[in-house]
């Protein structure tokens, strides 16, 4: 089909680091008969959203040990730290590096790949945009915005997240965008959203000496927690509730960490501790307990399950104390341009009036797209738009299967396209950190490899 | 261990399984084509509706029905519910630990093994679903009828 029947071609769009480690993955049997084509639109691979970013202060908020590429293999980040100079001379459990390094590292596994995969041609980097994924009689053709194709038996789409602003289309930008130019430093800021990209905002705005008044807003106005070593809690499946009612799964969250607490140990040992079967328990839960949790539970939970390093936890104390940074609890009523700035209407929790602030640029740190269909990647939208896929139940990503097949508009898993990363948040819930993308990279990088095995022997 | 507790309750579910959809039984109605005590039955339809297995309506023409189509109940979810953690012997689960009088825990090869027991067990009720358990007891009953015949 491709250049040798029976060799399996699978083409990833999407190079950011999902798309590598998927890559990585896929290459790692060196019998594997496949041949993956990479395809990124950014001029450097494995960066995506989350890695692009060159400052020193935007560390990574999970320990050398959990970002290793390989999830057999802990220790391969850890080590390459070492191999460059760059780790330090502390516990890697503990250690949060910057997270440049982490896309130096991507960059340094994708070419070592190109380096071992070049006598057999099993590995193609392609630094081009991807327009559109159709599916054909036999594969698929993954057209890309210079005109040409990609012709292979299986797309998986790893796209990462949504690129644009959400909140406030056309007025506000996602941070570290093309439209996240230098401004005046003493004019105010609003940014929407108060969890951890809000902290990466105003740590970005603080190395470029920004001085000017800097609002974060979110409904609730909550700030991730601190970091802190402990003991998480050892669990079995066999002990963990599911497919209850969210009511009920909280409940038994709280007696759970109440109980841990009067045990000496932390509300962190039990949000650690079911960590493994954060998956499983988001997939038992039917579709009112998913939508109850993402409407009103999950600002709660991301506090407590995305927590900040002790030392950048401490800087933005400071900021909330001396009013560098404001936290304001509430919702963001309207915006519109005024002159060289916005016109942002807020309306505090509680509080019946409005009020409008003048600022001179809106941040969108929102987090997960409301409306996936309405959202800025072509692709996924002409995928839906042609019955190809469909969005999740909660219209947080696409309806895909256990194993990460996407889900046809009329119900049928396809067999020729699957997706990975943050895109699979209604299946997977927790899968925007590298520990559940490997993971995730692991487990399809099996099922495609022993596809593989088929073709070839049918061919 | 399963139950008196966990096994009425899943006699309740396969009974509501078996009605037409949407259909409220009594609970009388349950207690006496499955003979369970019906205050017993009470209480646990009264557990199985907190977790959302089941729902209720009050009054003249009230009762229970299932709040799910039977194929996505599955039968691990409202065992943990109705028995807490699955597990062989007591002390073989994490969160409802409770220690034997009689031997060490660390040193116990028998806990040690019924640990991985329970692993087993969640890997076969959570994949079945309440429709497969109505249905494989139709399934008994035809295959005896047919090796009666």
């Amino acid at each position: 089909m491709t250049e040798r029947s029976g060799r399996l071609a699978i083409v990833i769009v999407g190079g950011g680091a999902s798309g590598v480690l998927l890559a990585a993955h896929l290459l790692h049997d060196p019998d594997a008969d496949i041949r993956v084509t990479l395809i990124e639109k950014r001029p450097a691979f494995g960066q995506g959203i989350a890695y692009s970013t060159t400052l020193d202060e935007h560390v990574l908020n999970v320990s050398a040990f959990g970002m290793s590429a390989y999830a057999d293999d802990p220790e391969h980040f850890w080590r390459w730290l070492n191999s460059q100079g760059l780790a330090p001379e502390k516990n890697p459990r503990k250690i949060y590096v910057p997270r440049h390094f982490y896309a130096d590292y991507l960059a340094d596994v994708l070419d070592g790949l190109r380096r071992t995969e070049a006598p057999n041609g099993r590995l193609h980097t392609v630094s081009e945009e991807c327009v559109a994924v159709a599916t054909t009689p036999s594969g698929v053709d993954v057209r890309l915005a210079n005109g040409t194709s990609v012709i292979g038996h299986v797309a998986v789409l790893a796209v990462g997240h949504e690129e644009h602003a959400v909140v406030g289309k056309d007025i506000a930008i996602r941070p570290g965008s093309e439209a996240d130019t230098a401004i005046d430093p003493d004019a105010p800021v609003l940014i929407l959203g108060t969890g951890l990209s809000m902290v990466d905002t105003w740590v970005s705005l603080a190395a470029r000496g920004h001085r000017g008044r800097t609002i974060a807003l979110s409904r609730r106005g909550l700030i991730s927690s601190i970091h802190r070593k402990g003991k998480p809690i050892r669990l079995d499946l066999a002990d963990v509730p599911l497919g209850t009612d969210l009511s009920y799964f909280v409940r038994w969250f709280r007696d759970l960490v109440r109980e841990t607490e009067r045990g000496g140990g932390d509300w962190r040992d039990v949000v650690d501790g079911i960590r493994p079967f954060n998956q499983r328990i988001w997939r038992s839960w039917p579709a009112s307990a998913r939508r109850r949790f993402i409407e009103h539970t999950r600002a709660w939970w991301d506090v407590h399950r995305h927590r900040m390093p002790p030392e950048l936890h401490e800087r933005i104390t400071h900021a909330l104390a001396d009013g560098a940074l404001e936290l304001v609890a509430g919702k963001l009523a309207g915006a519109k341009r005024d002159g060289n700035g916005f016109a942002a209407t807020i309306r505090r929790r509680g509080a019946t009036e409005t009020q409008t602030l003048s600022v001179a640029r809106i941040y969108d740190c929102t987090g997960i797209s409301s409306d996936l269909a309405a959202g800025s990647n072509p692709i996924v939208r002409s995928l839906i738009d042609r019955g190809l896929a469909r969005p999740d139940p909660l219209r947080i990503g696409l309806d895909v299967t256990e194993s990460c097949a996407i889900v046809r508009g009329d119900g049928q898993p396809s067999e020729r396209l699957y997706a990975i990363g943050p895109l699979t948040r209604g299946a997977f819930f927790e899968i925007d950190a590298i520990p559940d993308i490997r993971m995730q990279c692991a487990m399809l990088a099996r099922n495609l490899t022993a596809r593989a095995g088929l073709v070839a022997q049918a061919g | 261990m399963l139950t008196k507790k966990g096994k009425y309750g899943l006699k309740a579910l396969v009974h509501l399984s078996g009605l037409p959809a949407g259909q409220l039984a009594f609970v009388n109605d349950i207690a006496v084509a499955n003979n369970i005590p019906k205050k017993f039955l009470d209480a646990i339809l009264g557990e199985l509706r907190n977790a959302g297995f089941v729902q209720s309506r009050k009054g003249k023409d009230g009762g229970y029905r299932l709040a799910r189509l039977p194929a996505d109940i599955k039968i691990g979810h409202v065992v943990r519910v109705l028995d807490g953690p699955l597990a062989p012997i007591p002390c073989a689960s994490r969160t409802q630990y409770q220690a034997c009088e009689d031997c060490e825990e660390a040193t116990c090869q028998v806990r040690h093994m019924m640990l991985e027991v329970r692993q087993a067990i969640a890997e076969v009720l959570d994949n079945r679903s309440l429709a497969e358990m109505r249905d494989a007891a139709n399934d008994d009953i035809l295959a005896d009828i047919k090796y009666q015949i």
